[in-house]
């Protein structure tokens, strides 16, 4: 202990200042912490206020995006359903042919508002999220949403384990590897973490058909599918990889002890 | 239905007629709330974009006063975070903006089936099958044509198979509000549904009302 005080007290004030800014930077640390000399601290004050603006600012811009986006959905469900009308009256070309670009605009929007999200996040330092608490809301709202499918889902995750994301975003790429092994298993599913010094390894095992090694990296591609025939929209996977990569982490797809699919989220740990 | 978009409202509430169920629809939260405590409702579509108060504060409320009837939630906020607060606010399934119309359905169907704690999606009681999902009766197999009452009747009855239901909650759950309902219509269409699937099908608890199935 007393070593460190040395260290800390035998450092200058602006070497002090760089190595909390750094901090910030990384995003272990929100401000510029700690008290200065009476000059450098109007500085570092400035600083302060310049970063609770810069985060004001990109909520406001992420807030507007969310608006657009979803300001836009209720006038694309009236379009799905004045299509269905179109099947009814003995048109299925044109219900299809609606239906198919409401479905791409739809896919549009849900991209660009997580990446919206996303980068905004990245613009925000001091991102940490544990993946406990995500994880147990998630498996709450799978059993819930799966309930017909009365799925065992073991959550093995270590209370101390935090990735440098934002939460939104960690319920977003975790929700879609849990939604997509809930829709696939045939009885279980499993989620755990484990740690490295710099990273977090979140695994999502299930026990349903798995992907075959040859598909796997095609579906983590945009729009692509594993089967056509899947509930859901097929996109999920890749939007886990491109948060997942914005994040400075990745995703890999394994086949799974459990007989089906094994998907390895990679994160930067958050002390 | 609780959805403030008029012309979505309006063919949401056709579609659901035309499945068979009987729809309040309410524009806004405060209407969805005085009907939510004065009606007994099978199911609440919920869209949570509403004028004013948000549908999830609406939500909350509802459970913490006790209303466990099951809600879907219509939203156009679908991130799986939004998710997760809707189900830890009481929601008990969601569907995505913009939405086909069978996925509305066959959630409603899942939901009205998990309420009523029956396992298997066909309802079954002696000779007579029920599917809810292609609102097909059969008796020991022979196809049987009901009208949308006599549907709505039967569908009710064997979701509760083995309570006594009386006059008036099946009254309640056949037409909308508002329609002209008189419980002796009731009495006409358990008539009916004797006369096609049998006089035992529908027992009559004399002075409660009616009962399929044995008493658990």
């Amino acid at each position: 202990m007393a070593g460190l005080w040395y260290v800390r007290r035998g450092l200058s004030p602006v070497a002090q200042l760089r190595t909390r800014l750094a901090a910030v930077h990384t995003g272990a640390e929100r401000r510029v912490a700690g008290s200065y000399p009476a000059e450098v601290q109007p500085l570092v004050d400035d600083l302060n206020e310049l970063l609770d603006h810069q985060e004001k600012t990109v909520q406001r811009a992420v807030g507007k995006a969310g608006d657009l986006a979803h300001g836009l959905k209720t006038p694309l469900a009236l379009l799905a359903q004045e299509a269905e009308s179109a099947a009814r009256m003995g048109n299925p070309a044109l219900a299809e042919s609606i239906t198919q670009q409401v479905d791409r605009m739809r896919r549009q929007i849900d991209h660009h508002l997580a990446h919206a999200r996303a980068a905004a996040s990245g613009a925000m330092p001091g991102a940490r999220t544990s993946v406990l608490k995500s994880a147990e809301g998630l498996v709450r709202t799978m059993q819930q949403l799966h309930a017909d499918k009365r799925l065992t889902i073991d959550c093995t995750v270590d209370r101390d384990h935090a990735v440098r994301a934002h939460r939104h975003d960690l319920d977003e790429m975790l929700g879609n590897l849990l939604d997509n092994a809930c829709k696939w298993a045939a009885t279980r599913v499993r989620v755990e973490s484990s740690a490295t010094p710099a990273a977090i390894v979140i695994l999502v095992d299930d026990d349903g058909p798995g992907i075959a090694e040859t598909l796997r990296e095609a579906v983590l591609q945009r729009g692509v599918r594993a089967d056509e025939a899947a509930p859901g929209s097929g996109f999920g996977l890749a939007i886990v990889r491109d948060l997942a990569e914005l994040y400075g982490g990745r995703i890999a797809l394994d086949k799974s002890g459990l007989g089906g699919l094994q998907a390895r989220l990679q994160l930067p740990r958050a002390t | 239905m609780v959805e403030d978009e008029p012309q979505l409202a309006r063919q949401l509430a056709a579609a659901l007629n035309d499945a068979g169920y009987a729809v309040d629809t309410a524009a806004d939260g405060t209407r969805a709330d005085f009907l939510v405590h004065t009606e007994r409702y099978d199911a609440i579509v919920l869209d949570l974009g509403l004028p004013g108060r948000d549908g999830l504060k609406w939500l909350e409320d509802w459970r913490t006063q006790g209303i466990a009837v099951p809600v879907l939630v219509l939203t156009a906020r679908s991130s799986w975070h939004e998710k997760v607060l809707g189900i830890d606010r009481g929601a008990d399934d969601y569907v995505a903006k913009p939405f086909r119309i069978e996925e509305v359905l066959a959630r409603l169907r899942g939901l009205i089936r998990r309420a009523s704690g029956q396992a298997t999606p066909e309802l079954k009681c002696g000779a007579v099958n029920l599917d809810p999902r292609s609102s097909r009766v059969t008796l020991e197999g022979t196809p049987i044509r009901l009208t949308g009452h006599e549907f709505r009747v039967l569908s009710y009855l064997m979701h509760h198979r083995g309570r006594i239901v009386s006059q008036l909650e099946l009254t309640e759950h056949i037409y909308s509000r508002g329609s002209d309902r008189e419980s002796n219509t009731v009495e006409v269409f358990v008539a009916r549904l004797r006369r096609k699937l049998g006089a035992a099908t529908i027992e009559t608890v004399r002075g409660l009302g009616y009962r399929m199935g044995d008493a658990p």
